[in-house]
């Protein structure tokens, strides 16, 4: 580097002895000057977002989740999780079936919690879509907040019900979130984004302002850059969409009816991934072990996945993965629930339950000594 | 590897700090040779095959123009090899296409079966500027280069590999030969090109060529104000990405204390068709200029073999940058229009009684015309396009007002500096102000993924 230094060298001739810039035109600047673009942009970059968050009004209920169409702002969910931290509740992390995929915020699994415990301690901190090799690295990068709190996370077996879900095929594979997941290693078979890709992710997803730009495309932009969203509304002003404040939360669209039952409860034959070998499952264990190098007690629920729909011997190998995990959360002393199946009626599909399948399972939570005690603790010893 | 990526910092950031060590050492040339071909080779190491070969035979062959009786004959050896190569690669399909239509025209039952052979990125731009460097040498406008390596990172110089400028040996070899310092001056000018290329790639042209692949992708689906519009929108699309590209290429390489030949100065303030072509891809009209129109006689032989020169220049300038017919077309359309500008610049009315700015937009219109048959993907489509504007309704063209905005404010900035008013821009306000509107823009709403060059194809 002195080398590099010397050789770069200060140029203190006047301007009149500079070598010419051949150029059409005057964007010409000196070191001074480009000293201070770096300074106006470094304040842009420090202190855009932190002003956003004072413009932008952000008052999530006691069943606030992040809204489907916004399940890939990152930034949202660094902010609800920083509002929930800083109201000292517990956090409910996982997947759609956490997020509650197929009912209203009215209905899902935190709010049962919060009706049935008569204290609304639980927040929803479920983001659609995000499988455990996704979920690990939404904790590491925007679930900083979370250190010294009390988790109840949730793992959905679905996701070691094929190799696929695995990320363990070869072919490469869109995946939910990939802009989640480990960019360079630990490697993801079907991962297969080119280099350029996966650096701007792994370089973008450090700087807040890089995650502030994010949200403001996909909150106000419907997910798209400035540019194709005025292809859209030509004639807009896209500051004022700013100004008008979050959208309204739409839903996933279409929300079926009826359990996985009336679409006719085929059983199946799943091809379970070997846990061992597992992607999914190393990435959850990370996510474990990233949650309590921070300080947080964690409680896992596991499942309760719909063995209704599958066959005698499927049901046993899917028993025999789960006595595994049971068996490595011992082994590590994280207090775990690993649920008995819902009713056949309560499911909407493999994972998913419907509110009434939420409502017990809340019920079955609360009634577990192992998680009465893991909430006792917490509220005894307050947190930090 | 394209400028505005990721892997292009993280190369540049790596190579640049290497460089700055290695500046004053043997080490410098080599150093640039590994990472030009590293750079090259990054979109495909296949692609250093014709690379190589080219730089290896016009080494030698320029060896022998220099030193042989027969110079002439070395020199066709050269021009007919890089030919030869860019023939293969670029026209080998076009020329069986239009073999066989021949053949079937003359009902025969044979066809040609049509290649399908990848084309390098760049190709005719460093084949075109070995062609010229042979040239030189045997006319003794430029001394043979004795040292391969630098002749090897002449043909190969990273910035420029892609898409030009087409530079000339007599103005990038005794650059390489001499090592001289880079200053802070060269390096904060280097970054001001770059940054206004940078903006001119990504924030401008990537965001025109939105509307214009949806209109031009689909043109029988929009009227004419959206064909209007989008043929306006390509012209500086077209103008961004290219002029773009090269103040990229011409930053990196005054950052490396190189300098490289302006390729763009305002083309769209031009005044006659003359003028926009010592404006528009100055590399490559001068390269024209040089070995094709002056060999040709030039204007010194009366005003039709003038005009038969100019015509030929431009058929072939057309040709170079595709092998289609629509390029073609677009080369004859300039050609008349350089016929046409001549004429009324003799005519005393035209010269002296029509007030510049209407000459500019007559020029910028009459591009803006020729560009149709540049950017539409067949001479039919071509023909549509136009045929639409004239026919087809008045439907809203929802042409985005944004994307109008900043045309118009290039456009401003571009005629307050051929202004006298130019030193409103010298001011350290505006300048500085400039640059951050543009980062900041940029680092606040550019998409992530850039698209590709357009003139990286030919």
């Amino acid at each position: 580097m002195e080398a590099a230094r010397t050789t770069i060298q200060r140029d203190s001739a006047r301007a009149d002895d500079a070598p010419a810039f051949d150029c059409s035109h005057l964007v010409r600047l000196s070191g001074r000057e480009w000293f201070i673009v770096a300074v106006v942009i470094l304040c842009l970059v420090r202190f855009g977002p932190v002003l956003w968050n004072r413009v932008e009004a952000f008052h999530p209920g006691s069943d606030y989740r992040v809204p489907y169409e916004l399940s890939s702002d990152y930034w949202l969910y660094r902010r609800h999780c920083s509002r929930a931290c800083g109201q000292e509740k517990i956090l409910v992390v996982g997947d759609s079936v956490v997020w509650g995929h197929y009912v209203p915020p009215e209905q899902t699994l935190s709010h049962y919690l919060n009706e049935f415990s008569g204290s609304e301690q639980f927040a929803n901190l479920g983001l659609d879509g995000t499988h455990p090799a996704a979920l690990e690295g939404l904790l590491r990068y925007y679930g900083a907040h979370i250190w010294g709190r009390t988790v109840l996370l949730h793992f959905n077996p679905l996701w070691l019900s094929s190799s696929k879900h695995d990320l363990q095929t070869t072919k490469e594979f869109h995946f939910n979130h990939s802009e989640l997941v480990a960019q360079f290693a630990p490697k993801i078979p079907c991962y297969k984004a080119p280099f350029a890709q996966r650096l701007r992710i792994a370089v973008q997803r450090k700087m807040p302002f890089s995650n502030w730009t994010s949200h403001l495309r996909v909150a106000y932009c419907q997910s798209k850059d400035l540019q194709t969203w005025t292809l859209e509304h030509p004639y807009s002003n896209p500051l004022w969409v700013m100004l008008r404040g979050l959208p309204e939360p739409q839903g996933p669209g279409e929300m079926p009816s009826g359990s996985w039952l009336d679409k006719g409860g085929k059983r199946q034959d799943l091809a379970w991934v070997e846990l061992d070998g597992s992607v999914q499952w190393r990435f959850f264990r990370r996510a474990v072990e990233l949650l309590r190098r921070r300080g947080n007690e964690v409680f896992v629920l596991v499942g309760p996945f719909n063995e209704h729909m599958l066959t005698e011997a499927n049901a046993a190998t899917y028993n025999a993965i789960k006595d595994q995990a049971a068996a490595w959360f011992r082994e590590n002393n994280v207090p775990c629930f690993l649920p008995s199946p819902l009713p056949a009626a309560q499911y909407v599909d493999a994972s998913h339950p419907i509110g009434e399948g939420y409502a017990l399972l809340a019920q079955q939570l609360l009634e577990q000594p192992s998680f009465t005690s893991f909430i006792t603790d917490r509220n005894t010893k307050g947190q930090p | 590897m394209l400028f505005h990526t990721w892997s292009f910092f993280a190369f540049f950031t790596v190579a640049y700090l290497v460089y700055l060590l290695v500046k004053g050492t043997w080490l410098r040339l080599p150093w640039l040779l590994v990472i030009s071909y590293f750079f090259y080779a990054w979109l495909s190491p296949l692609y250093l095959i014709p690379l190589v070969y080219a730089t290896v035979v016009d080494y030698f062959v320029t060896g022998r123009i220099e030193k042989s009786r027969r110079k002439g004959a070395w020199l066709a050896l050269s021009i007919i090899n890089n030919l030869a190569v860019l023939g293969f690669f670029k026209y080998s399909k076009f020329i069986a296409e239009n073999v066989n239509v021949l053949l079937s025209l003359l009902g025969a039952s044979l066809a040609v079966p049509a290649p399908g052979i990848l084309l390098p990125a760049g190709l005719s731009f460093y084949l075109l500027q070995s062609v010229g460097y042979a040239i030189d040498v045997y006319r003794g406008d430029v001394q043979r280069e004795k040292s391969f390596l630098t002749y090897a990172a002449f043909v190969s110089f990273f910035p420029r590999l892609l898409a030009g400028p087409i530079e000339r040996a007599n103005h990038i070899l005794p650059q390489l030969r001499v090592n001289t310092p880079i200053t802070m001056r060269d390096f904060t000018d280097g970054l001001s090109i770059f940054v206004v290329g940078y903006f001119k790639k990504v924030a401008l042209a990537d965001y025109l060529a939105l509307y214009v692949a949806k209109v031009y992708g689909a043109p029988r689906e929009f009227q004419a104000p959206a064909l209007l519009l989008a043929t306006f929108l390509f012209a500086w699309q077209i103008y961004f990405d290219f002029s773009g590209y090269t103040d990229m290429a011409r930053g990196i390489a005054r950052m490396m204390g190189l300098r490289l030949m302006l390729n763009f100065n305002n083309p769209y303030l031009s005044l006659s068709m003359g003028d926009f072509w010592r404006r528009w891809h100055i590399s490559l009209s001068s390269w024209f200029r040089d070995y094709v129109y002056i060999p040709l006689g030039g204007n010194r032989k009366g005003k039709l073999a003038t005009y038969r020169n100019v015509f030929v220049t431009m058929v072939l300038s057309g040709l170079w940058h595709g092998a289609a017919w629509t390029f073609v077309l677009w080369g004859v359309v300039h050609a008349l229009g350089n016929f046409t500008t001549r004429e009324l610049e003799r005519t005393s009315f035209y010269a002296q009684k029509v007030p510049a700015v209407a000459k500019q937009l007559f020029v910028l219109g009459f591009v803006t015309f020729a560009w149709i048959f540049f950017r539409a993907p067949s001479i039919s489509d071509a023909w549509t396009i136009v045929g639409r504007i004239f026919t087809s309704g008045l439907a809203n063209p929802y042409c985005p007002l944004l994307a109008l905005g900043l045309i118009v404010a290039v456009w401003a900035y571009e005629y307050i500096f051929e202004s006298r008013v130019q030193w409103l821009l010298e001011a350290r306000v505006v300048r500085v102000g400039l640059v951050i509107l543009m980062i900041g823009y940029i680092i606040m709403t550019v998409p992530a993924e850039g698209q590709p060059f357009i003139y990286m194809q030919f």
